[in-house]
């Protein structure tokens, strides 16, 4: 079946009023699902299966995908307002994003994450629906050893996501690998950093350290008593709370290379939307004009890692439709699915099943224009949260941290831990020292040493495998010229010195 | 196997003074029963476990709902002190894998081992086959072993963590032929299956399921079974013993365990719902489906299994250098 033609037909299976309710209903759900901070996609999804038996496949896999994309438009809400990450993917969101809230720009931050998202949605859907096939082939191209270097690229990300002191900004990113290595080691299975400590055997979750560091260091140190009234300026006026054009012109170059960036990346089954959002940020900053602004407000800060996050979907569903391969924790889910289901998803399954493939392609095309015309109404209403006085919205956004992380294990042991992670936090916000760089090493250090640990079995020890392969050796040649910038920057700054 | 049954009721309503077939005895689970697996959403005892709540509803086998609830983490150490704590509940029961059981042979902090919990029933052995890309040019086990001789350590396999059955069928290999061949983990299912599609690695130990799409597709191509018969989705595929190996086929062994301190007649009654369960046609279709082999086993049984499948990863585990701490 040719791309028009499928997608004709898939557009008539979307159409139909019960899959189009279904496709509703998903998208709905997936916005509730990402606004609330801990609850994710997959624990949804799955909790969801047994209803999807009293649906047609078509119907209940629209629905399923709903919940998966549409996490990702609800996940910036949380991030931007009270800089709690609603979804792991929305963590660099809170960067700029709860900096545009504080300047009294938080509807404006909305807006563009909810637009960021429409376009990076749409660039998904066209990329699964174009290149799939050809595209996970070339993903087969990376194992072990590419996943390290696009991994290496993404740590040197740090040099841009520094404040005032690049030592510091290290020093955090240190102690973010370190506690990645928290936990059961994953070859041999001995524990590591553990103290025998049961709970602790499966890792620290990145959950909770991103909460615990952004969300209540942020609340403690705002309760030393700086903001005694504590609201955030809320502009009145409805023309005030949305994007401005010339946020949009700004944002041109992050919404288009988020969008590639997400969609390249989310078909690499051993990658994951984090990364690619944090990856296209860093993007972002490293070809802006005006890389100060970062961190302090700056609107493509957060088109760019919103998009990513939301193209990556598209991306990730690549390798599950195509070959059977989850990528994520959502994909594996949407595999059992199928599998419950009675598919087999395969190298075959696009071809066997195009009803379902091209009736997905098309509904995401809806849901996205579904999500829009959901989200952006809901901005100003969002932005009004901000109004609340300090002493009703910092106790809110504790109570949300809290629930929120006790949804996702229902571990007392983790709630004390973000409690410990939320005094880091404020430690680190006193000592000045930036908290992006921690959850940075530590989204990273996990599969890094993976990955790194897997190339080196490959190559019975031999660290040439990492120069010899090209992909390989071409990111890392990248990674390098990105720890350059600095020093770039600095002889840049000097050479106009002397100038002077 | 019917015998085996038999004997093993009997011993049981000698042991309980239970009158059998046990028909739930005035115990019935009194509010929705949990369902604690080890693996996050997607994983294979998560799969296992949500399909059997589907059937159990399906069949009305239990007059309240069964919810999944995922303990991940620790190789299954997590799940299994989860299910520990909930001492004498009577509406939880969890599903196990043989990691539960290899699992506390390496990690000190697994301090529970599936002898601490009540036994309930096993339920399915997973076969495994060995597969290769399809244009690899090893067209038998043979031929791979002999190819592996030639170049101790350049060929690669791609499984899971060491402890898994991936890894132990590996070792007993090796030590059978002579052969080295390294070893290399992927956490995930999928990557193992990309790294070999890939050409990153030559040999996958892999679900029938999973493979059969594969080869379908004709991506890949399977030199062996890891199976005492033939499964009937491949025919013509020789068992190991068949290939000329003469090693045992260690299954995946997936079943139900209880918290500990529970009655016995609440034993029975679980043992009676997944004896009924596995007669079903669903039950029926789900193994077809997967190609798994009914592994049906009663508490008693199951007792004896944990001993003897311990002892023998222990044996396995320790030649391969795996560092044990029980």
């Amino acid at each position: 079946m040719d791309i028009l033609s499928g997608l004709m037909h898939g557009f008539a299976v979307a159409l139909e009023p019960a899959n189009l309710l279904w496709c509703f209903v998903g998208v709905v759900l997936g916005t509730v699902v990402g606004v609330m901070p801990g609850l994710g996609p997959p624990a949804t999804i799955a909790m969801l299966l047994p209803l999807t038996f009293l649906m047609n496949p078509a119907g209940a896999m629209i629905m399923l995908a709903g919940i998966y994309y549409g996490a990702k438009y609800g996940g910036s809400t949380t991030s931007i307002l009270l800089n709690v990450p609603g979804e792991s993917a929305s963590v660099v969101t809170c960067l700029d994003g709860y900096a545009m809230a504080r300047k009294g720009r938080a509807g404006a931050a909305l807006g563009i994450a909810a637009i960021a998202s429409f376009v990076a949605g749409t660039v998904g859907v066209i990329g699964l629906m174009l290149v799939a096939p050809p595209l996970a082939k070339v993903a087969l191209a990376f194992s072990a050893p590419e996943y390290f270097s696009l991994m290496a690229l993404g740590l040197a990300m740090v040099v841009l996501l520094a404040g005032r002191s690049m030592l510091k900004a290290l020093l955090a990113m240190l102690v973010g690998l370190w506690i990645s290595g928290i936990g059961t080691d994953p070859f041999s299975t001995t524990s590591r950093f553990t103290f025998g400590q049961l709970e602790l055997l499966s890792g620290i979750d990145f959950v909770v350290v991103a909460i615990g560091v952004f969300a209540l260091g942020e609340v403690l140190a705002c309760m030393e008593g700086r903001g005694e009234s504590g609201s955030l300026p809320v502009p009145k006026g409805l023309r005030n709370l949305l994007p401005t054009l010339q946020d949009l012109k700004d944002c041109r170059f992050a919404f288009v290379q988020g969008s590639v960036l997400g969609f390249l990346i989310g078909v690499l089954p051993g990658a994951g939307s984090t990364i690619a959002s944090f990856i296209s940020y860093g993007v972002e900053k490293a070809v802006s004009r005006r890389p100060e602004e970062f961190g302090k407000g700056a609107v493509e800060g957060v088109a760019a890692p919103e998009g990513a996050n939301n193209s990556e979907t598209g991306g990730a569903l690549v390798p599950l439709l195509t070959l059977g391969i989850p990528g994520s924790g959502t994909t594996a889910v949407l595999l059992a699915a199928l599998v419950l289901w009675g598919f087999k998803p395969g190298p075959l399954f696009i071809s066997e099943n195009p009803n379902l493939f091209w009736g997905l392609v098309a509904s995401m095309y809806i849901g996205n224009v579904m999500l829009l015309v959901l989200n952006l109404p809901l901005v100003p209403l969002f932005a009004q949260v901000l109004r609340t006085p300090g002493y009703v919205l910092y106790p809110v956004i504790l109570g949300i941290s809290i629930v929120g992380v006790y949804s996702v294990s229902g571990s007392l042991f983790d709630v004390s831990l973000v409690v410990a992670f939320g005094v880091l936090g404020y430690l680190m916000r006193k000592l000045d020292y930036p908290a992006a760089p921690l959850i940075l090493g530590l989204v990273l250090g996990g599969g890094m040493e993976r990955a790194l640990r897997q190339s080196l079995m490959m190559s019975q020890g031999d660290l040439a495998i990492l120069a010899t392969r090209p992909i390989c050796a071409a990111m890392l040649a990248l990674a390098v010229l990105i720890l350059l910038i600095p020093l770039f920057n600095k002889l840049n700054a000097w050479r106009l010195q002397v100038l002077e | 196997m019917k015998l085996r049954i038999v004997s093993a009721a009997a011993a049981l309503a000698a042991l309980g003074g239970l009158h059998l077939p046990a028909q739930g005895q005035g115990f019935k689970p009194s509010r929705t029963v949990e369902a604690v697996v080890h693996t996050g959403p997607g994983g294979g005892s998560d799969v296992l476990a949500r399909a059997v709540a589907l059937m159990m509803e399906k069949e009305k086998l239990l007059p309240v709902r069964m919810q999944v609830v995922n303990k991940p983490g620790g190789n299954g150490a997590v799940a299994a002190a989860y299910l520990a704590e909930k001492k004498g509940d009577q509406n939880t029961i969890g599903f196990f894998t043989g990691v539960w059981l290899t699992g506390p042979l390496t990690s000190a902090e697994a301090k529970v081992t599936l002898r601490d919990l009540t036994p309930i029933a096993r339920l399915v052995l997973e076969p495994a086959v060995i597969a290769v890309k399809a244009d690899a040019p090893y067209k038998s086990l043979q031929d791979f072993v002999a190819a592996a001789k030639k170049s101790p350590g350049q060929l690669k396999q791609s499984g899971g963590s060491v402890t898994s059955r991936d890894n132990i069928v590996r070792q007993l290999l090796q030590k059978h032929t002579g052969a080295q061949w390294a070893y290399i983990s992927f956490p995930g299912g999928g990557e193992r299956i990309a790294a070999l599609l890939g050409g990153h690695v030559n040999m996958m130990v892999i679900e029938p399921a999973e493979a059969g799409e594969h080869i379908r597709a004709g991506n890949m191509r399977v030199l062996a079974q890891v199976t005492e018969k033939r499964l009937s989705g491949f025919p013509n595929v020789p068992t190991l013993k068949e290939a000329g190996f003469d090693i045992p086929a260690v299954p995946q062994v997936r079943g139900v365990v209880a918290p500990p301190g529970i009655p016995k007649e609440n034993v029975a009654y679980w043992e009676d719902v997944f004896q009924k369960l596995t007669k079903t046609a669903s039950w029926q279709k789900f193994l077809a489906d997967n190609q798994f082999e009914d592994g049906y086993q009663d508490a008693v049984g199951l007792t004896k299994f944990y001993d003897e499948f311990t002892g023998r990863m222990r044996g396995i585990l320790q030649e391969a250098g795996v560092k044990l701490v029980r």
